[in-house]
Order: C-alpha cells, then structure tokens, then sequence
C-alpha cells in the first residue's frame, strides 16, 4: 500500500484514560454571540432636570464612599453657591429622581446644603491661576452675574462685577427673607466667589454713564435681573396701604421691622415671592392671608415653600383676584375680590384663570402687598441690543445681537428661578470663553448637545474635559426607571428636613428650615440610586456565566468578548442601566 | 439585599474558566461558579451526568480549577462517598468533596444513592443545580417538572401532569444536618449558604433552581430574574432545614402572583387562566404547610 | 500461620493483609461472610479500612470506583444479581483504568431465584474491561485476592476474582496465611499514577471525541496484553515467597493425553480425581485448568491443546444460543493452528445453577468424548432430558 493511504492515528500522546491537560480558555465561545453588552454610563435625570447642571449623582456617589471633599468639589465645579441653592432653590432634581417611582426621591436639596455648608466653613480656597489675558465685566451681582464671573475665574480671565446696589448678591438679598437665607451664608458664599479672583464693585451703576462698552473689557455679560414689579391690575392700587411685596421684602431685609401685630396683611399672587411676603408678615406679627387667582397645584411658588406658609399659619384664598381696593378716611381697609374659575390652559400651558360673575366679596386688610412678578428694565439696553417680549433676545450661550456682549438671568427672560439664573451664568461664561477663544463658530450642534448633561444644562466639567471621575464610554441619554433594576434597592424613608418648631417672637427670622444632620445627609446619598452610571456593585460580575467579565485596575470593568456569549445577563440584572447591549457587528 | 453589600459577600477567587461549553445566560454555570468561590480550591467536584458534563469541557479540557471526576448518571453520592472515604484514609480531612447533580441526577435516577448517602450522613456535600428537566439530552420531563409545563416528552397537548417533587423535604427526612434551596438570584445567600455547608461535617443538601433559557424558553438574560421570581412568588422559597426538624426561611418571600411568572416561561405558553389559579393555590397551600414546619419543626 | 477457613473468610483475610483502605459493599448471599468478615476486622481495628455500607451494589462499585480514583486501594465483593447490576460501573472502572478488586462468588442468575453455583454472572462481564480470575481453592483465594491487588495496580486494570459458591464460599479448608510483614514486602501501599488532587487539580472522564476515545480503548487492551506478563511476574514474586503458584494455565498429567479435560473453578478438582483414576487404568487422559478468563491466555492455551486429538471444555455456564463460553474462546483460540494440529473440541454444559458435578458425570464425557468421531453439536448439554 503507497505510503499516502495508510491510515495513520489521527493524535499522539493521548494518556489512557481521559484526563484533562489544558483548560476551556482555548474555546473561543464569544463567537456564539449576536448582541454584546457595553458599559455605557447613562445620565441619572436628576443631572437633567437641574438648571445650573450639576452632576448630582457624581457628587452622590463619591460621598457614599465617604469621599467629601471629592463629593463638595464635583459639586463646585458647577455650582458657584451650593449653601444658596440648598436652600432655595425649588430643586426640580427631586421631582424627577427615580427613586420617587420606588419610594421617595432622595432630599438631595438637602445634601447639597450639607455639601455647600461644608464649602462655607471650610478655609479659602486659593484663587485659581489667571491664565487668559482678557477681562470680562459683569453687569449686576445675582446669581446669573455671579455664576457667570466664578465660571470665567475658574478658566482663568479676570473679571470684574458691577453691581449699583451696597451689597453683592442681586435679589438674593432682598428678595428672599433671611429666615430662608440667612445673610451669613449669602455673605460667606459670595466671598468665597470673591475668592476665586472675581472683583466685585458695589454702588456702581452701569448704564448710561459709564456705558457697560465703556469698561475696557473684552467682553461683556449683562445680568441686570428684573426690577419692575408688576401691577396688580385692581382699581385703586396706588393707594396708602398697598404695597409692592419686592419693595416690602428690602425693607425687612434691610433691617426695618415694621410693627404689624394683629395687623390683617393681604398678599396677591402666588409665587415665591408672595409666600416670603406672608411668612415675614407674620413673623412680624400679621394675620397673613394669601390671595391667589388660580389653585393651589397651579402656584409657581416652591411647594414646600406653600406647605411650611400653611403649616406656619398663613390662610389661603385661592380662586380668588382683587378688583379694587377700599379705604376708609385715606386708610385701607379691605379689598373687594371676585371667584375666579379655570378656562383653557394658556400659552404658560396652565389653566386660564377666569372671573365668574356671582362670586364677589370682599376682605378686610390692613396692608396689601402685591407679588404678581418683575419686569426687566430695558430702558437703556433696548438700544443696544435686541430684545423680545420683554426681555433680551439671547443665543443658547448668552450670545446677543451684538458681538462681545452676552446676556442672562432675568433680564434675559430666563426663568425666574435662583438655579436656572445661576445655569444661565454658567452657559454665557462657556459662551464667553469660545468667543475670546475665537471657537465661537467651530461649536457644532453636536458638540454643544455632548456638553449637556443628558439634555440639560451645560457641564463645564465636559467643557474642561478633567472629570475627575471615572467614566464607562459616556451615552449622553437620560436614563428611566424603567431601564434599571430596582430589584436591588432596598425601601429607605427620605430624611426630611428639621424645622423650628414654631416661629417665636425672639427668633422670628431665624432660619426656619434647618436642614439635614450631616449623618442623615450621608444616609440621604446612600439612598441614591445612582442611575444610569456604573458603581462597581459588581453584579455583572458576580453573574457573567461565561466569567467574561474582569475588574479594571484603574476601576470600573472589562468584558473579554472571547468568551462574552452575550447572553445579556450583565445589562438586565446592572441596576443602574449603565449596561447597553448593542448588536453584533454594527 | 442591597446591590452593594452583596460583592462584599461574594469571594474573588474563581475556580470556573471561562469557555466553558454551557449555553448563553446558563444559571448552572452561575451556580457552579458562586458555589466554587465559596468552597475555594480544596475541593473535589464529583459529576454525574448532567449538563455540565458538557460545560465542563470536553477532553482534554476542564472549565473547573479544582479536580473533577466525570461519572455515571446515578451514582453521584456514591462515588463521592468513595473519594470522602480515600482522603480520610490519605489523612485528608479538609478537602470538601462535592457532588454537583442536575435535576434527573438527583430527583429521578440518583435519588437511591443519594438517600443511602444521606442515611449514611456521609460527609459530602450534595448540590443540585436544578433546570427543572432533562435539558442536556434535549428537554424531556423529569420528577423535577412542574405541572403544566411543556417538554420535549410533555408536549403541550399534554402537558406534565405531576406537581415538582418535594426534593428538599425527602432529603430533610433523612435528618441529615444540613439541607437548604437557594438559586442565582441572591448570590450572597447562596454563597452564605455554601460556606455554611461547608463548615459542617455530614452530608450536606443544596438544591439549587437553574433556570435555563432554552429549556424554559425564555430569554437569555431572563436568567436572574426568573429566578427571583421564583422566591418572591414562593413558588421556590429559599430555605434551610438543620436535621430535618428546624426549618426556616432565608430571605424575603412577598408573595407576588405566580402568573407574571408563569407567563414568562413559554414552557407554559398553553396554559389559560384557570390552570395558572390552580398553580397559584397549590403554591399558597404548600406555603402554609412550610409555614407550619418553619413555626412549629418537621 | 495455617488457619481453618471458608472460602469467604479466605477473601477477607486477602483483603485483611493487602491493607485494603476502602471497602464498600452491600449483602448478597453467598458473599456476605466476606463483608461480615471485614467489618469485624475493621471494627475490631485489625484493618484500618473506611467501610462504606452502600445501599446498592450499584453504589458499592460507584463507592470503589471514588475511591481508587483519589489513589487509594479500593475493595467489593458481590454475586450474580449484584454483579449484574454493577454491569455499568464495571464498564466504568475498566475504562477509567481503575484498580479495584472485586471477589465475586459465583452464583446462578434469576428467574428463578437460585443461590448456587454457576458462572453466568462473571462470564456476562467478560467485555467490561476487568481481569477475571479463578480460583480452586481456599488457599488459592487467599492468595490471589493479595495478588490481584499486585496485578490491578501494575497495569491499572480492575481485577475480578472468582470463586464457587458454596463449594469454596462456604466449605472450611486448611489455610496458611502469610504473616503481615510477607504481604508488606510483596505489596507496598498504592502510589497512583493519576488521582483526585486539589494540589493537582485534572478532570477525569470528560467527554472523549472518537479520534482520542479509540486510542485509549487501545491503550487498554495493550494493559490487558501486558496484564498476561504481569500475572506471571506477580505470581512469580509469590512463588518466591511463599513457594506458592498456581499459574494462569495449569496442566495437570497432560503429558502425552489422547483427552485433556479443560476446567474452571472447583470441578477442576472433581476432575483431577478422575483423571488419577484413569491415568491409574492407564489410560491418557489429563487436565488443564483456567484460572485466567482474561486476558485470556491464548499462547499458552495453544501450547498445551495443540496436537491434542480430543479436548472436552467443562463449562458451567452457557450464552444462550451459542454454547459454553469457555469452549467458545478455546474454539477461537486454536484457530489459527495448524489444521493437523487441531484438536477436536467438545463443548460441555453442565452444572448449572448448582447441579452436582460428580466423579461419575465427568467419567462420563470422557468416555462419550473418546467415543465421538465429531462432536454432535457445539453444545452438549450433560444430564438434560431430550
């Protein structure tokens, strides 16, 4: 037989029974795969629906490894006052936390508070290196001029704030109370912005002379705010007795303690404002009564601000508008009021209030203050720039009809609240730095949208592009509820704020919401869920049947897609949807 | 449990390599994997026919870094009995030897030496990973089937016409120190459980529910979630029996219906509404009866 | 130190002095004075043995098999309906080259129920892989059960030794038994060449694809080829120390034989008594004895038939619809010798399930053998009614 068609043994070496030498990593199963997961950091809603844009889960998640410090910085790098808006700020993050589909949304305005106040007692901090050769003046100090000034410190421009009044902070200072903001944290917090290198110039108006294109800078942002309270619109309103809530609100904070015992003190309209208005009111020792035109789901005031007025004692009336006031011997003494029903909703996509024709009557008041909101003086800016329905016309990053000058906050139109004057800052300085950059034009769409957290506001962090956290490929979506596994979260009750037990005479204005203990505010981050970015729980590798998933010495996680099967296992059970399966090969 | 706390309870060393030959999303291969971390590398696997006779990797391979004898279908208890009693003799009192048994092996054609193991309180440590059917030789019905589930040898028209049978409680009446269930989707309870086991000296019962994508007819990544839902609905409670008179429960048992369950599964794809009550009741009955067990001994 | 012992007892004193670590086994009569034996022993801690007290035969091997997998020396002994239902794991051990001993007592397989003699039930296991031994003698159990040790772990095979029930199972002889030290020298404590070791952690009976599983099939049937030296050297080493041999072939007064008798087991000894008879008459007649059943001995079996004109097999057994099965092998056996050389063979089948085989019942074949110019058919039933 030719030697090619012997039948040869097809192995050598075989042992005589069948015991093993090598193990399975020669088979290559990931080739069974169609779909293969990714980790794929999603952003938690809370981070979208914030209008300064602050990465909350970030700054939740490092303070659960009991990382503070790293927890208070993430939070500065967006935040210029964290102690301010911890207080104040209506934190629409908790409205859309997921957290509120398992229980309750974690109380993260109080965790911030816990954070900023942490800033507040801290030592200075050391102004960061002035990089840039241009300078850029701020017109007005609020929180749109003073968020717009710390930003543009931060990359490293001089700036210089003017504000006309005596004191820095713009409406922070008269127009919240200070027994929701004590004028210590307000003053501490603007130092500390003061001290990354902003100048301040109070009592200088900018306007017509010195014209704000006559400071000698490079650029220009004008966060003037809003000044002009509105009118109520009922016969009979400039008359003794009837007051502006605004102007009522800086004589208190400025110290005046009008004697208002067993006084009636009416307050229209339904905002903030209104709720400051009836709150100080009675710690001055008014029966305060609330008049509101729509009810109370309708009212833009910060809910807990309605909840702690009504538990504080102030009577509501809702349905309810003055028509005309009634005085007595040039003294008032009650205000004749129609029922008002709710119509179709209008274009701020709320229910039109509409008067009825039976429900007229009339209540006593000694003092009325109206609240129904601000308008922008545009008297000297309308020549200047262009301006619509009121307000300044503005790009997405501050950017007016005219070159070098940017615009926002209220005098922007933007909206009316502390946090969307302090995001609204923040996007003119990123708009700044592009212009003196001369990178204005090459901020694509695309690039601007991965700037945004999920959709929401700029991150100056993704501008830097230092995060100091780690980060799986980064997917900018906003990731639901329904793409997590809530399996693996236990039920914990929300830690809920302490308050003064009652408002005493002594202590009328002191601080009436006294926040989180530190330990609850801890406890508080534990209840985050972290959604959507990966916090090495290590479930994915707990389960992977294929042991196809390995820890990274530089943290986080790989998958070896040699013997990946993507069964998918890691992406159903990641209960924080920070896994994606994709498909093969695309 | 908290997501974070389990890693704390999961051990970092494996002793399963990857490559292995079991199917996508294959909760036996999970279950080995956590069941080995727990045991650590003195062990001695022992494996009747089963599944993982193929996911262990045909010759000259082995998926498991600790050793591994292949044997017959029926005799899982007893060759481990044989490998305990041989490292006695070598003066090897540490090694835990361990039998890992699929359903068949351990309800159907092992139970005989596995009861004569357990009466004999040989010091093993018997775990079924259990998928609920002959799923290596293609899905046939086994005495570990639900009612009303489809196989290969139940087929819908017809399907298994038997309740599971009562593993747990046959190997608790043997009075062996230690039997529980556990299954992938509390991996710190079954680590825990494990360790547990391993500590004890006797025979030592782990049933394990495997749930199995293509035998079940469910989607690979539904693994770790139809397991869940198999101990929240009570349909398999996590347990543990110390000398067949002290039962308890481990874990959280809310009582969620079975039907999101059943409804999961297209094994059950056939059965209407009435059939689905009829296991909700059989699963509340057999509640109340371990409730008894765990309130007043077995 | 010469002793007065059952066949049985003879097995346990084997497995006594081979310092047997594991023993598992489940009752089954005529062996159970075997396991009776050793639990006094090990009760008594005269052997430092594991009992493993199974629930089954099935187990009792599945229980061997664990152990002499983890290296350690591995015991069972069982009868007909156990031996049967060990039929899997005999397959087991023979292929997972494992080298346990088994004593088997050979008894008749039911329907009906019957607890003699017969040797169907060792004979049904030729093919699982296992040495098969067969034994005369008390003596000759005691120590083949120490040799098989010997031999099972030279060539990592299974060994099998056989003895009749009752007639050796059960039936007292004069036995010497070797002193402890003697069984030391000859056999040292087991040293595996694969075992069950976390320090060394192998998979063993994986999934084998065809290419590799013949080559391994292969491999056993070389231990078994070599089991043949290996049995000659192991009784050669015996025979040395304790001048004692019994051979895998014995050829008792074949010298110039017209007829030898082929036999197994104890009718050997019925026939070595009829053939002093007939060589007394003069007449030439002789014996070979097959102790060996496999491997089986073909050379030497070649080298003592052929040139024989008649050779009658004794075999009590039968594979139905084919005839004795020793005759069988023996018919293949000498095939291959030349035509002129080959003897004519005459297949007995007798004793079945117990049946006496008396002096007279083999004078009998060897006449009607002598008388015969062919044999009639290939299985000649002795003692059946037509």
């Amino acid at each position: 037989m030719p030697d090619d068609q012997k039948v040869t043994p097809p192995l050598r070496g075989i042992p005589p029974i069948a015991v093993s030498q090598t193990s399975t990593l020669v088979n290559h199963t990931g080739s069974w795969k169609y779909i293969r997961p990714q980790y794929r950091d999603r952003v938690a809603p809370c981070n979208v629906a914030c209008p300064v844009g602050i990465d909350i889960e970030g700054y939740m998640n490092l303070l659960r490894e009991g990382r503070e410090e790293e927890a208070r910085d993430l939070l500065l790098r967006e935040n210029p006052m964290p102690a301010v808006t911890g207080r104040v700020c209506h934190h629409p993050c908790e409205d859309s936390c997921n957290r509120v589909q398992f229980d309750q949304p974690v109380a993260i305005h109080a965790v911030e508070r816990t954070l900023g106040d942490m800033e507040l007692d801290a030592p200075l901090p050391r102004p960061p290196g002035r990089t840039r050769q241009e300078t850029v003046g701020i017109v007005g100090s609020g929180p749109a001029g003073l968020s717009c000034a710390y930003h543009l410190a931060r990359l490293g421009y001089a700036v210089t704030v003017y504000e006309d009044g005596a004191e820095p902070g713009g409406m922070l200072r008269p127009g919240i109370p200070e027994y929701r903001l004590p004028r210590d944290v307000l003053d501490k917090q603007i130092a500390r912005i003061e001290a990354q290198g902003v100048e301040i110039r109070c009592g200088m108006r900018v306007g017509d002379d010195p014209g704000w294109d006559q400071l000698g800078h490079d650029a220009v942002f004008i966060a003037a705010g809003a000044h002009r309270s509105r009118d109520a619109g009922m016969e009979g309103e400039r008359v003794p007795g009837i007051e502006r809530g605004l102007e009522f609100l800086k004589r208190v904070n400025a110290g005046e303690r009008p004697d208002l015992l067993g006084k009636r003190v009416v307050v229209v309209g339904g905002g903030n404002t209104a709720m400051d208005c009836a709150r100080t009111a009675l710690r001055l020792g008014a029966e305060p009564l609330v008049l509101y035109r729509r009810g109370r789901a309708e009212m833009p005031a910060i809910p807990q601000e309605v909840e702690e007025a009504d538990h504080e004692g102030v009577a509501f009336v809702y349905l309810a508008a003055p028509t005309a006031s009634r005085s007595v011997n040039g003294r008032l003494v009650g205000l004749e009021c129609t029922r008002m029903e709710l119509g179709p909703p209008d274009e701020s996509g709320r229910r039109r209030p509409m008067p009825t024709e039976r429900g007229r009557f009339s209540v006593r008041a000694d003092l009325v203050l109206t609240a129904i909101g601000e308008a922008t003086d545009l008297d000297t800016l309308q020549s200047h720039v262009d301006s619509e329905a009121g307000g300044v016309r503005i790009g997405r990053l501050g950017t007016t009809s005219q070159a070098a000058v940017f615009a926002g906050g209220d005098v922007a139109n933007e909206p009316r609240t502390v946090a969307d004057a302090l995001g609204s800052g923040k996007r003119a300085a990123l708009g700044i730095d592009l212009y003196l950059r001369r990178m204005a034009g090459e901020l694509s769409d695309e690039s601007l949208a991965a700037l945004r957290l999920g959709g929401g506001n700029v991150s100056m962090t993704r501008w830097r592009q230092d995060d100091p956290v780690r980060r799986a490929t980064p997917a900018n979506e906003v990731v639901s509820g329904e793409q997590m596994n809530l399996n693996y979260f236990e039920h914990a009750a929300r830690h809920e704020d302490e308050h003064l037990d009652e408002v005493s005479a002594t202590h009328a204005f002191d601080e009436a919401n006294r926040g989180l203990s530190h330990d609850a505010a801890l406890a508080e981050a534990r209840r985050c869920l972290n959604c959507g970015v990966c916090n090495e729980c290590e479930l994915c590798l707990i389960f992977c049947p294929d042991l196809a998933i390995s820890r990274r010495t530089d943290g986080g996680f790989e998958i070896d897609m040699n013997y990946c099967k993507g069964c998918g296992v890691c992406a159903a059970e990641c209960p924080r949807g920070a896994i994606t399966m994709t498909q093969e090969g695309l | 449990m908290s997501q974070l706390v389990i890693k704390d309870q999961i051990p970092d060393e494996q002793y399963l390599t990857s490559g292995h030959l079991a199917c996508p999303g294959c909760a036996g291969a999970m279950a080995m994997n956590l069941v080995l971390k727990a045991l650590g590398p003195e062990t001695v696997v022992v494996l009747p026919a089963c599944c993982w006779s193929i996911i262990a990797g045909p010759w000259p391979q082995s998926s498991l870094k600790v050793p591994l004898y292949h044997t017959a279908f029926e005799t899982g208890a007893a060759v481990a009995s044989g490998v305990k009693a041989a490292l006695e003799q070598r003066g090897d009192h540490d090694t835990t030897v361990m039998v890992w048994a699929g359903d068949g092996g351990t309800f159907d054609i092992g139970l005989q030496a596995l009861s004569g193991a357990a009466e004999r309180n040989e010091d093993i440590l018997y775990c079924c990973y259990d998928n609920e059917a002959y799923m290596n030789t293609g899905v046939q019905r086994s005495s570990s089937t639900p009612w009303g589930a489809w196989t290969t040898t139940t087929p819908a028209a017809h399907p298994e016409t038997h309740v599971k049978k009562d593993i747990l409680s046959i190997l608790a009446a043997h009075r062996i120190p230690y039997a529980a269930t556990a299954t992938v989707a509390f991996p710190a309870d079954l680590v825990t459980k494990v360790e547990k086991a391993k500590a004890i000296r006797g025979m030592r019962f782990i049933h394990i529910l495997a749930p199995c994508p293509p035998g079940w007819k469910t989607a690979d990544e539904a693994t770790v979630e139809l397991a869940r839902m198999a101990v929240r609905t009570r349909i398999f409670p996590l347990m543990e029996v110390e000398h067949g008179d002290r039962w308890c429960f481990t874990g959280e048992h809310p009582g969620d219906p079975v039907e999101p369950y059943i409804r999961k599964q297209g094994r059950f794809r056939h059965l209407n509404d009435d059939q689905i009550a009829s296991i909700q009741d059989e699963v509340n009955a057999r509640w109340e009866v371990l409730n008894r067990r765990v309130a007043y001994g077995g | 130190m010469k002793k007065v012992i059952m066949g049985n007892h003879a097995v346990s004193w084997g497995v006594k002095l081979a310092r047997t670590e594991v023993i598992s086994a489940y009752p089954i009569t005529p062996q159970t004075q075997i396991v009776e034996e050793l639990s006094e022993m090990c009760a008594a801690r005269e052997l430092d043995a594991r009992f493993i007290k199974v629930e089954s035969e099935h187990s009792a091997m599945a229980a061997c098999i664990g152990a002499s997998a983890t290296g350690a020396r591995a015991f069972t002994a069982t009868s007909s309906q156990g031996l049967a239902l060990m039929h899997e794991l005999l397959h087991w051990a023979g292929g997972g080259r494992h080298p346990i001993v088994l004593a088997n007592i050979n008894r008749a397989l039911g329907p009906g129920w019957n607890i003699w003699t017969d040797q169907n039930d060792s004979l049904s296991q030729r093919d699982t892989g296992w040495i098969q031994l067969y034994c005369e003698t008390n003596q000759e159990v005691l120590d083949t059960t120490i040799q098989a040790f010997k031999l099972a772990e030279a060539v990592d095979l299974p060994v099998m030794i056989v003895l009749d029930a009752f007639f050796l199972s059960h039936t007292s002889e004069p036995v010497d038994i070797p002193t402890q030290e003697e069984v030391d020298a000859f056999l040292p404590r087991r040293e595996a060449r694969y075992k069950l070791d976390p320090a060394e952690p192998h998979a063993f009976g994986a999934l084998v694809r065809p290419d590799a599983y013949m080559e391994m099939r292969w491999q056993q049937q070389e231990a078994m080829e070599a089991g043949r030296q290996a049995f000659d050297r192991v009784e050669a080493e015996w025979s040395e120390l304790l001048g004692r041999a019994y051979g895998a072939v014995e050829a008792y007064r074949a010298d110039d034989a017209e007829l030898l008798l082929v036999t197994s087991g104890t009718i050997t000894s019925t026939a070595r008594h009829v053939v002093d008879e007939r060589r007394a008459n003069g007449e030439p007649v002789g014996l070979v004895k097959v102790k060996m059943f496999r491997p089986f001995p073909t050379e030497k079996l070649r080298e003592l038939l052929a040139g024989v004109p008649c050779v009658a097999v004794l075999d009590r057994n039968v594979s139905p619809g084919h005839g004795g099965i020793f005759a069988e092998e023996i018919r293949s056996a000498l095939y291959d010798v030349a035509l002129e050389a080959r003897p004519k063979i005459f297949g007995y089948v007798l004793g079945l399930g117990g049946r006496d085989v008396t002096p007279p019942v083999i004078s009998e074949i060897i006449d009607r053998s002598l008388a015969a110019r062919e044999p009639e058919r290939e299985d000649l039933w002795v003692g059946v009614n037509p």
